[in-house]
């Protein structure tokens, strides 16, 4: 594993509750819209610049975020969560978009799930 | 000196605080109306209460409000603090300085005194507030008398809805 | 049923009018989000991962015609045309703008609903039998006690901030259809020798991360004294409840770590001092109530209805559902009908505004007009004549409500999990698909009998997992979901907490765990044992030797 330093700054719109990215000073609706930070100073930076938007969006944080074959994607199954909506609705939330972006998001979200590693269950 | 909201039954008024707020350790100034710990009545209540000047007790959430129930007659205020405003302990005091211990001075909110809590404050007795959110009278009386029924009994008496005469 | 008036009507345009305003203040940046957040928790407005959730108060989990079509309405105008109803008999929508949640209050009010204290540290809605007033089986009708607590208890003023949220369950028969022993406060009917009615009053029972069943502190509290006696033990849990942790907040611990026979002693002390004049209710108020809770328009009938059984004769699927779904009404010719809203591709506890429209049309046709709403996430049709189940049964069908699998494997319990909420580390929802899946087969369901499983998705517990015949809890090892089974928990009469059975397992073994769980329990069952009785008989090993096969 590298230890790159890569992350994106989420948080929810205040009147409406959407998830939304930083993106240069802006808020978009898109994950693989999201600006990616590589050095702590531009994020924490960031960070401070959305806290002082508490008339736009609550609970401005950073992510992690990764970088795989099929693309950038948020670490945390959470995250991937809030970047696609649920999984039970695919109508619902951003994936509803659909697109190659979508697509890979939920390629690298399908590999983060766990594929029975452990092995625990054995017939007997 | 800070503001102080007076809460009457015909509403609330801004007044002047002439309490002084007295440190535990630190001396009580001259002629002076003072509030003290509870630790510090019951250190030096008769002192205190000999000396002249108006005395109330603050009390803090973890205390018995009913350790005050002999001090009571001789107190000008009782002061309930509330150190975060989701903290409700004072509410209980409160109420059982009106109810139980017929406590009839004034019972003041310090602290993180939110307009946003008037309703239940004035309801629980608390008739006075130090508001920490900057709030008139106006906005604290407009907050306070928001509900035009209740619908259990409380500290400040009002009928509830049961015994309303419209309810059956 | 009970109706508001003019009273009751006031109020809630006044909690209506007092939200717009508190919007309107922090959306102009007046209010800190700090100081909004408890403010809209108290309105039920929670920040979840895609969007605001608001959670519906439905009191008791009772519902008539014009407020489930009410509910339609909103989720179609509002959210994303559907509702979800959760484990404490209420309805949440998932996908509500904050912006648009002051007119939503709006509408609820209009059919004297609200979201008032379905969050917060105050005293929620009180979980009751959603067969009130239709089962035999009651000694009196918990729905007035229920009310009397809903009038109590909304926005009181000593016990708006107490140290954690705060649960009321009320039951009156012998089946506990409430979880009562799991509440803060279970109160179960009792008559006295004298005919008199009472109260068991249990208190300590919770789940979350430390699960306790609630334990007897008054054998027999005369009913009329209830709201004194409530007001003591809450007073008492005010002051000493811990404020230090939110963990160790609940009443569980005060009365864990004082023990029951002491708390109960510190109640009664306090009961004394309290002036029962004031704080009890009327009875002329009491009696006001209870006449709201009198069902008319039950006709005298056969208890038999020739139609119905020719038509169940006819129709095995109609048979099914009549086996699974319909139940015994105090009334000769009229059952009880639950509503599943487990269809085997559903989410659980989800209905959309079709079908919730078709319940109102139902109701109104069938039920007397009356809908009740389980924790268990399904619906009631409490009050259907028995000549009417064939036309009902097929209304049913045809909007996908008929799942025939009341009390079964598929009859699922789980919460929104990592899916919506903002808590969970894992996802319930797919889990419980994937167990209704792998129980297609209805005759092999009805073969394993009672079966609770109950889904959390994290250790708050909302999907119940601790007191699931099967518990399944998901938890977040190293970014990725795992899932704890736990076995013999049951939240009814005979109230027990959980065993873990072994190891965390991904998402893909837990279906096939059950399986085998259900294996074993078919080869060791004897008589009409259910699964959770075999557990208790047969213990923890043979489960778990079928589900972990060590390599050895």
């Amino acid at each position: 594993m590298s230890a790159e330093f890569l992350k994106a700054l989420t948080a929810n719109r205040l009147g409406e509750g959407d998830v939304v990215f930083w993106s240069g000073g802006q808020w978009v609706e898109q994950f693989a819209d999201a600006e990616l930070f590589t050095e702590e100073g531009p994020a924490e930076a960031a960070v401070a610049l959305a806290k002082a938007q508490p008339r736009i969006v609550v609970d401005a944080y950073l992510i992690d975020v990764t970088r795989s074959d099929q693309g950038v994607a948020p670490v945390s199954y959470r995250e991937r969560l809030r970047a696609l909506g649920p999984t039970n609705e695919l109508g619902h939330g951003k994936q509803a978009l659909g697109g190659a972006a979508i697509a890979a998001l939920q390629a690298a979200s399908g590999a983060a799930r766990s594929t029975g590693r452990l092995d625990l269950i054995r017939r007997k | 000196m800070s503001t102080l909201i007076k809460y009457t039954a015909n509403g609330a008024t801004e007044i002047e605080n002439s309490f002084v707020h007295v440190v535990d350790g630190e001396p009580v100034p001259q002629g002076a109306d003072i509030i003290v710990s509870l630790g510090r009545i019951k250190a030096e209540g008769e002192a205190l209460l000999a000396s002249g000047v108006r005395v109330g007790v603050q009390i803090e959430p973890a205390e018995a409000v009913e350790d005050l129930a002999e001090l009571l007659p001789r107190l000008a205020l009782v002061a309930v603090a509330f150190p975060k405003f989701r903290d409700g302990r004072a509410y209980t005091s409160a109420t059982l300085l009106r109810q139980r211990l017929g406590f009839n001075g004034e019972v003041r909110a310090v602290g993180d005194v939110l307009r946003e809590q008037a309703y239940v404050m004035t309801r629980c007795g608390i008739d006075a507030f130090v508001p920490a959110d900057g709030s008139s009278a106006a906005e604290w009386s407009r907050a306070a008398g928001h509900f035009r029924h209740v619908y259990q009994t409380a500290a400040d008496g009002r009928t509830p809805a049961y015994a309303e005469p419209g309810r059956r | 049923m009970y109706r508001y008036d003019a009273i009751d009507k006031e109020f809630l345009t006044d909690r209506s009018n007092e939200f717009r305003h508190q919007v309107g203040r922090r959306l102009a940046g007046e209010l800190s989000e700090d100081q909004f957040k408890p403010l809209r928790l108290m309105n039920g407005l929670y920040l979840q991962l895609h969007a605001y959730m608001l959670r519906v108060c439905i009191p008791y989990g009772t519902l008539n015609v014009a407020q489930v079509r009410r509910l339609a309405w909103i989720a179609r105008t509002y959210d994303k045309g559907y509702g979800h109803f959760t484990t404490r008999q209420n309805i949440q929508f998932h996908w509500v703008k904050l912006r648009d949640a002051p007119d939503i209050l709006d509408a609820l009010a209009e059919v004297d609903l609200h979201a008032i204290q379905t969050s917060g540290n105050c005293i929620r809605n009180t979980t009751s039998d959603p067969r009130a007033g239709a089962t035999a089986e009651e000694i009196d009708d918990p729905r007035v006690w229920s009310e009397a607590i809903r009038q109590w208890s909304t926005l009181h003023p000593e016990f708006s901030y107490l140290p954690r949220k705060f649960k009321i369950a009320v039951t009156a028969s012998a089946k506990d259809r409430t979880a009562a022993r799991v509440h803060d406060i279970g109160l179960a009917l009792r008559q006295g020798r004298d005919g008199t009615l009472g109260f068991e009053v249990m208190v300590g029972g919770g789940m979350g991360r430390t699960p306790f069943i609630g334990q007897t502190i008054k054998e027999f509290l005369p009913a009329t004294r209830l709201l004194s006696y409530l007001e003591a033990v809450l007073r008492v849990y005010n002051r000493a409840g811990r404020r230090d942790n939110i963990y160790k907040a609940r009443i569980k611990i005060l009365v864990s770590s004082l023990g029951a026979e002491e708390f109960g002693r510190q109640v009664e002390e306090e009961w004394a001092q309290i002036d029962a004049a004031r704080a009890d209710l009327p009875d002329t108020e009491l009696a006001r109530i209870r006449a709201a809770f009198i069902q008319p328009g039950l006709e005298v009938l056969p208890a038999v209805s020739d139609s119905y059984e020719a038509a169940r004769g006819a129709n095995p699927a109609l048979a099914r559902f009549a086996r699974n779904n319909v139940s015994a009404h105090k009334a000769p010719g009229y059952a009880i009908v639950d509503v599943s809203l487990k269809a085997h591709d559903a989410t659980p506890g989800d209905a959309n505004s079709d079908q919730l429209e078709a319940i109102a049309d139902l109701a109104e046709r069938f039920s007397l007009g009356d809908i009740r709403v389980t924790h268990e996430q399904n619906l009631v049709l409490p009050h259907v004549k028995q000549s009417d189940l064939p036309a009902l049964f097929e209304g049913l069908v045809a909007v996908g409500l008929a799942t025939p699998n009341i009390n079964l494997v598929s009859d699922i319990i789980a919460c929104p999990g990592l899916d919506y909420c903002a808590l969970a580390n894992a996802r319930a929802i797919p889990v419980a698909q994937s167990i209704a899946q792998r129980f297609l087969d209805a005759d092999r369901a009805e073969l394993v009998g009672e079966l609770k499983i109950k889904i959390s998705g994290c250790i708050n517990a909302c999907g119940h997992h601790h007191v699931g015949h099967i518990g399944i809890l998901g938890v977040d090892k190293k970014g990725e979901e795992y899932y704890q089974l736990t076995l013999g928990g049951s939240g009814a009469e005979d109230a027990s907490i959980g065993k873990i059975l072994g190891p965390g397992l991904n998402a893909d073994q837990v279906a096939p765990a059950v399986d085998r769980l259900v294996e074993v329990y078919l080869a060791e069952r004897q008589g009409e044992e259910r699964f959770l009785d075999t557990y208790r008989r047969i213990g923890m090993t043979p489960f778990k030797e079928a589900v972990y096969v060590d390599a050895h």
